[in-house]
C-alpha cells in the first residue's frame, strides 16, 4: 500500500488507533486513558487554575498535579457519564470544585480554621475568562500533540522534506515564505509544495482526530468536539 | 511544541481546509456555514463553472442523497456527491447567486413580495413533505433569494440538527408540523410591522405550541395565505363583523358602485318624473 494514500485508509477514513474513554474503561485498560488525558489537559487544567484561584506558578503546578492523582486515586474518570456532559465540560467542572476545596482548606489554615471559605470571583476585567483560557489551552495542547504525531509519523516514513515544508509554512510565527521560494529552496516544483503542504494538513487533521478519538466518550462526543474545535 | 495564538488558529484554520486534490474542484472561498458543515465556493474544473462545496463534519452522506431526491424549482439542485482524502463526506451543489432572505428582507418590499418569497418556501416544503422529508432548520438564513428573484430552500435537515431556537417548534419530536411552525415563524419574521391582522393569525395558528393545533400541512397555510390575498376570510382568524363588512366592500368595490350608480339614476328618474 502506498502510504501517501494509506493515510485515508481503504475507505478515505483516518485509520483509528485510540479506544474512546468509555472503551478503554471497558477493555480494561484505563492507565492508557488516564495517560492521554493528563498529556492533553495537564496544561489547560494548570492554566485554568492560575487564572480563576489567582495562583501562582508552583501552587497552580501543586494543585494540577494534586487533582490528577486525586482523579486516579478516587476513579474520577470511571464515574463520568457521557450521557451528562463531554468529558472536557466534566473535567474542567471537577477541577473548579477540586481547587475550591483545597483553596478554601489553605485559607481556613492561614486564619486559624475559623473562617469560612468564599469562592473566587471571577477576573473583573481580563481579556479571557478563566474558562476561555482552559478552552483556548485545550486546542492549543491538542494541535502541540498533533504536530508529535505528525514529526514522529513523518520521520518514521521519509516524509521529513514534507514535513520541513510544512513547519516552513504553517508554523511561521510571520512572513509566511511563498510557495515558490519553498519551491526553489527545496529544489521541487510549485505543485509539490502544494501537495506536500495538502498531505501534512490533512495528515495533522487525522492525528488531532485521533488524539480527541482518545479523550471522548464515543463518537457523538467526537463529531461535537471536531466541530467546535473547527468553528 | 508551544504554539503561539496565531500559529495555533491558521492551524486550525489550514486544517479545516477541505483538501481537494484529486477531485474536479478547486477550492475559492469560504461563503458560509451551515448546520452540519460548511461551504464553500469552488470550480468545477471539468464544467469550467462555480459551484458550491458543502464539507459535512460528519459521514453525512445521507444528507445529499436526502435532498438529491428533491427536484423541485426551490430546491437546491445537487450535482455530485464524494468523500474527501480524510474521510468527510462533501456535495457539489448548484451556486446560488443572491440574498439570505433576512439580508433580502433589509431592502425595502412590498406585503406582496414578502408573501410571494413565503410561497415559494410553502410549496418548497410542502413537496418535501410528500416525499417523505423534513426539513428540520427552515429560518430566513436558510432561504436565499436569487438575482431574478428565484427563491431556494438550503439545508436540508440531517437527524443531528436541532434547529434554532427562534423558529424551532417545542415538540419533543421533529416531524411534519414542525416545520409548519418553522413556516409560521418565517411568515411573522417576513411580515412588516404594519401588517394585516389575518395574516399575523395566520402566522399564530402555524405557530401554535400543540402541534395538532397548526395547520395540517404546508399546502393548508399556504391556501390560508391565498385567500388572504383574493379578500377572502382566512380560516385563522374570526374576523369582527365591521372587519367582515370592510372586506366585503373591498372586494365587492366594483358591484358597489354599479348598485350606488343604479340607485342614483332611478332616484334621479324618479325626481324628474315627480317635477
Amino acid at each position: 500500500m502506498d502510504f501517501d494514500t494509506s493515510i485515508g485508509g481503504p475507505h478515505g477514513h483516518f485509520p483509528s488507533t485510540q479506544l474512546s474513554l468509555v472503551e478503554a474503561a471497558s477493555a480494561g485498560v484505563p492507565n492508557e486513558a488516564i495517560d492521554r488525558v493528563i498529556a492533553l489537559y495537564w496544561k489547560p487544567v494548570y492554566r485554568f487554575i492560575r487564572l480563576k484561584f489567582h495562583k501562582d506558578n508552583e501552587d497552580a503546578k501543586d494543585l494540577t498535579q494534586g487533582f490528577f492523582t486525586a482523579a486516579i486515586q478516587r476513579e474520577f474518570f470511571a464515574r463520568f457519564d457521557p450521557g451528562k456532559a463531554s468529558f472536557r465540560t466534566y473535567l474542567r467542572m471537577a477541577v473548579e470544585r477540586f481547587a475550591a476545596n483545597e483553596h478554601a482548606a489553605a485559607h481556613r489554615q492561614k486564619r486559624g480554621g475559623d473562617v469560612e471559605f468564599e469562592p473566587v470571583e471571577e477576573q473583573a476585567i481580563a481579556a479571557e475568562s478563566p474558562e476561555q483560557a482552559f478552552e483556548r489551552e485545550w486546542q492549543r495542547q491538542l494541535f502541540a500533540l498533533a504536530l508529535d504525531d505528525l514529526r514522529a509519523h513523518c520521520e518514521g516514513c521519509g516524509k521529513q522534506l514534507e514535513f520541513r515544508i510544512f513547519e516552513a509554512y504553517d508554523l511561521a510565527e510571520s512572513d509566511r515564505p511563498s510557495y515558490a521560494a519553498l519551491a526553489v529552496l527545496h529544489g521541487i516544483a510549485e505543485t509539490s509544495v502544494t501537495n506536500h503542504l495538502a498531505w501534512a494538513r490533512r495528515t495533522l487533521r487525522g492525528f488531532v482526530t485521533e488524539r480527541l478519538r482518545g479523550v471522548t466518550a464515543g463518537e457523538r462526543e467526537l463529531r461535537e468536539e471536531m466541530r467546535r474545535l473547527w468553528n | 511544541m508551544e504554539l503561539s495564538d496565531s500559529v495555533l488558529d491558521h492551524l486550525r484554520h489550514v486544517a479545516a481546509l477541505p483538501d481537494l486534490a484529486g477531485t474536479r474542484y478547486e477550492l475559492e472561498s469560504e461563503i458560509g456555514r451551515g448546520g452540519m458543515g460548511v461551504v464553500y465556493a469552488a470550480r468545477d474544473l471539468q464544467l469550467d463553472r462555480r459551484v458550491a462545496l458543502k464539507v459535512l463534519d460528519i459521514a453525512l452522506a445521507g444528507e445529499a442523497q436526502l435532498i438529491a431526491r428533491l427536484e423541485h424549482p426551490a430546491i437546491v439542485p445537487i450535482y455530485e456527491t464524494g468523500m474527501l482524502p480524510d474521510g468527510r463526506a462533501f456535495y457539489t451543489m448548484k451556486l446560488v447567486e443572491g440574498a439570505r432572505l433576512d439580508h433580502y428582507l433589509a431592502g425595502s418590499h412590498s406585503l406582496a413580495e414578502r408573501l410571494r418569497v413565503i410561497r415559494r418556501v410553502g410549496e418548497a416544503l410542502a413537496f418535501a413533505h410528500t416525499r417523505g422529508s423534513i426539513h428540520r432548520d427552515l429560518k430566513p438564513q436558510n432561504v436565499m433569494v436569487g438575482a431574478f428573484g428565484e427563491v431556494y430552500v438550503m439545508d436540508w435537515g440531517v437527524d443531528a440538527v436541532a434547529g434554532t431556537p427562534a423558529f424551532r417548534a417545542p415538540d419533543a419530536r421533529l416531524d411534519q408540523r414542525s416545520d409548519i411552525y418553522s413556516l409560521g415563524a418565517l411568515v411573522k419574521f417576513v411580515l412588516p410591522a404594519s401588517s394585516p391582522p389575518a395574516l399575523r393569525a395566520i402566522a399564530t395558528k402555524a405557530m401554535s405550541a400543540d402541534p395538532t393545533a397548526r395547520y395540517p400541512d404546508a399546502t393548508a397555510l399556504l391556501a390560508d395565505i391565498e385567500r388572504f390575498q383574493e379578500g377572502l376570510a382566512v380560516e385563522a382568524w374570526s374576523e369582527p363583523l365591521w372587519h367582515r363588512l370592510r372586506r366585503f366592500g373591498t372586494r365587492n368595490a366594483v358591484l358597489l358602485w354599479l348598485l350606488a350608480a343604479y340607485a342614483s339614476v332611478k332616484f334621479l328618474l324618479f325626481f324628474l318624473r315627480n317635477l
